[in-house]
């Protein structure tokens, strides 16, 4: 497949190669990890949102998650720490529109606080989730290039 | 490290642009997939384990809100307003006073650099132009003691060990369970000691960090009793969303929806970023709401609709200032609360305002409030009896007739509690009852029943014979506890504690005292 280039906003930057884990729908970042902050489940991540076709039952451990943006409990950002302090949280993390003030605060502050980077990427544009598709290969440069294929 | 020594008092120091290159560290990650980690998870040979039934239930008071088609509806994207930059994309760093600099460099200490750190970059990706003090008192929503919370708790506990303090005394939500007053039974205990095992580290957190005793817990925080009420105008960080709704929009306070923990991060810091419900811009109205009802509306049913209609949009709000008055008082605080709560519940709205009533649409009029290209929506008999039509009614399962009265969602007012004590001991006596049909739980803080104990003792005790008791916790998470609806039939006037349970039916107040009184919904509610 031919490669697509697509240039959004480096939050917290940086380089990474590896496979989409991509939704046109908003990611719920509480709703789903349900297994990992109520179920003790320490050795994977599988999406627990029912709501998210696209996303679940997918292994979100590691992923490079693709979306929109996410939505849910304002207690999110504490779910994204949450996966991260058992090592299953996404890889990185790149949204079409504007980054939401949820995500963020919680990345933000685990990378900020406790040293642990999820790269996050905003801005990328609808024609981003438009092109990339789950399994696509995916390179991430720290000027927030992303290339798909 | 004493509170405010750092930023209050000072005069302000020259604007002076960061050294410090902000989250911008490169890393290399080694390549993943979703695949590769489960795998290399699986063979760490950790447990995995099924998630409790309970898990999906625990809520916040923020909680996500499901639409009936299954998608969910977006939540804190401040997009009402703009960036300041004119090149959304470009590297942007507001500027900093040497103050504001010294703390980031690490001159206070490195716990208070990394909050600086936290809260500069979480106001450079909305394109703050600058920090602006904080008056008044924090507001945290952090109340689940929860396992995801652990890192958060931690992150706070650090900062507790370092001597940092809020600028204030804070407020803060409810506690998520109640072991004195609901009559749990073994499931509901489990899950309170074990899904909330961390409950203890973190009350000791706030205890540290500068909140006061339990008896002062409330979602709203700006109760009189509670006393979390700054003048219009001020700058607070607050989260909650009720809390927020009510605080920007009757109070004319300005603070953003804040994610759970940043909000008390600004508060140790006495800073936020001034973006979005802060700003002139993202206080202006982009949704006209014309409520042309023949008679008052339900102000639940009004709130959903809001909510359902803008969702995360700033209505301007006309034609129910004939109902509420032109002036926020202890009076009509309930009313606000009411419908504000829902359009935070149903959708994700942080300020609105009402026109001739709420201190912005006061100041300002309609005229310079409504955001170029607004939208209209009518809200009138028939839109109020669409909207009604869509809260369920029934589900399977439940017990036949209403097992339990919920009243308090956000937390209770003074008048509330004296009004509905009122009115069920009254009707009580007057159709020669023993006692109410069914109990009634109001959620109310310890200080908020502690004044009705105060000015009407002999109604409480009246209240006690009526089987009506207060509880000082969360009613959303309360709702949300394991098999609650399969064992519960509760009925509410909260459009919040509807919206998040639908298994918890709505009804007006009239309707609801009949209930209480008979144990039967009246075929006309």
């Amino acid at each position: 497949m031919a490669t697509k280039s697509f240039k959004g906003r480096p939050l917290l930057p940086g380089n990474l190669e590896g496979k989409a884990l991509a939704s046109k729908q908003p990611f719920n970042t509480s709703g789903s990890y349900l297994e990992n902050l109520f179920g003790g489940n320490s050795t994977s991540a599988p999406c627990t949102d029912p709501n998210n076709k696209e996303f679940y039952k997918k292994e979100l451990g590691g992923a490079i998650i693709c979306t929109t943006l996410t939505v849910g409990s304002s207690l999110g950002g504490a779910s994204l720490m949450g996966v991260a302090s058992l090592g299953l949280g996404p890889k990185a993390m790149l949204f079409s529109e504007h980054i939401d003030s949820v995500s963020y605060a919680g990345l933000l502050m685990d990378d900020v606080w406790n040293g642990r980077r999820v790269i996050t990427i905003d801005l990328l544009g609808d024609e981003f989730l438009e092109a990339v598709k789950t399994g696509d290969p995916i390179s991430i440069q720290e000027d927030g290039t992303v290339m798909v294929g | 490290m004493k509170r405010r020594d750092f930023v209050k008092g000072a005069v302000m120091a020259p604007l002076v642009p960061a050294s410090a290159a902000l989250l911008s560290t490169p890393i290399l990650a080694e390549a993943a997939t979703p695949d590769k980690a489960a795998k290399a998870a699986k063979k760490a040979g950790s447990a995995g384990g099924k998630v409790p039934d309970y898990a999906g239930s625990i809520q916040t008071s923020d909680g996500s809100v499901t639409n009936p088609d299954g998608s969910t509806q977006k939540g804190f994207t401040h997009r009402n307003s703009n960036s300041q930059q004119v090149d959304p994309k470009a590297p942007y760093q507001m500027p900093l006073t040497q103050e504001e600099q010294d703390i980031m460099d690490g001159k206070k200490g490195p716990e208070l650099a990394k909050v600086m750190k936290i809260v500069v970059g979480h106001g450079n990706a909305f394109g703050a132009p600058k920090l602006v003090e904080l008056g008044g008192a924090p507001h945290c929503s952090l109340y689940t003691g929860t396992d995801y919370m652990k890192p958060m708790i931690d992150l706070f506990q650090e900062c507790a060990d370092a001597g940092l303090k809020t600028y204030a005394p804070y407020t803060v939500n409810p506690r998520c369970y109640d072991v004195y007053n609901v009559n749990n039974n073994e499931t509901d205990m489990r899950l309170i000691y074990e899904g909330y095992k961390y409950q203890r580290d973190l009350d000791w957190v706030h205890a540290q960090l500068g909140a006061p005793d339990l008896n002062y817990r409330s979602c709203v925080c700006y109760a009189p009793e509670v006393g979390n009420a700054p003048p219009p105008g001020t700058y607070v960080a607050w989260a909650e969303s009720s809390a927020t709704n009510y605080g920007n929009s009757a109070l004319g306070l300005r603070t953003n929806r804040n994610a759970g923990g940043m909000e008390l991060l600004c508060g140790l810091l006495g800073k936020a970023p001034l973006f979005g419900l802060m700003t002139d811009e993202g206080r202006m109205a982009n949704w006209l709401v014309e409520v042309k009802t023949t008679k008052e509306p339900d102000l639940g049913v009004l709130g959903s609709a809001i909510g359902y209609k803008v969702v995360d949009g700033v209505p301007f709000i006309t034609g129910i200032d004939q109902y509420l008055g032109t002036e926020v008082s202890n009076d009509n605080m309930h009313l606000l609360k009411k419908m504000g709560s829902a359009t935070a519940a149903a959708g994700a709205v942080g300020l609105y305002h009402v026109e001739n009533l709420t201190p912005d649409a006061k100041e300002k009029g309609r005229n310079k409030l409504m955001k170029k290209g607004y939208q209209t929506y009518v809200y009138d008999d028939a839109e109020q009896a669409r909207v009604l039509a869509t809260f369920p009614v029934d589900w399977e399962g439940r017990p036949e007739n209403p097992t339990v009265a919920l009243i308090g969602c956000p937390h209770n007012t003074y008048k509330e509690i004296l009004d509905w004590g009122t009115k069920v001991t009254e009707a009580i006596e007057k159709r020669g009852l023993k006692t109410a049909a069914i109990p009634t739980k109001l959620f109310c803080s310890n200080v908020v029943r502690d004044h009705l104990v105060k000015e009407h003792p002999v109604l409480v005790g009246k209240m006690t014979e009526a089987n009506m008791r207060f509880t000082n916790m969360c009613t959303v998470s309360y709702v949300g506890m394991k098999d609650f609806s399969d064992r519960t039939f509760a009925v509410t006037n909260s459009p919040k504690t509807r919206n998040y349970y639908p298994s918890s039916r709505y009804l007006k107040d009239d309707a609801l005292l009949e209930v209480i009184l008979t144990g039967s919904i009246p075929s006309n509610a």
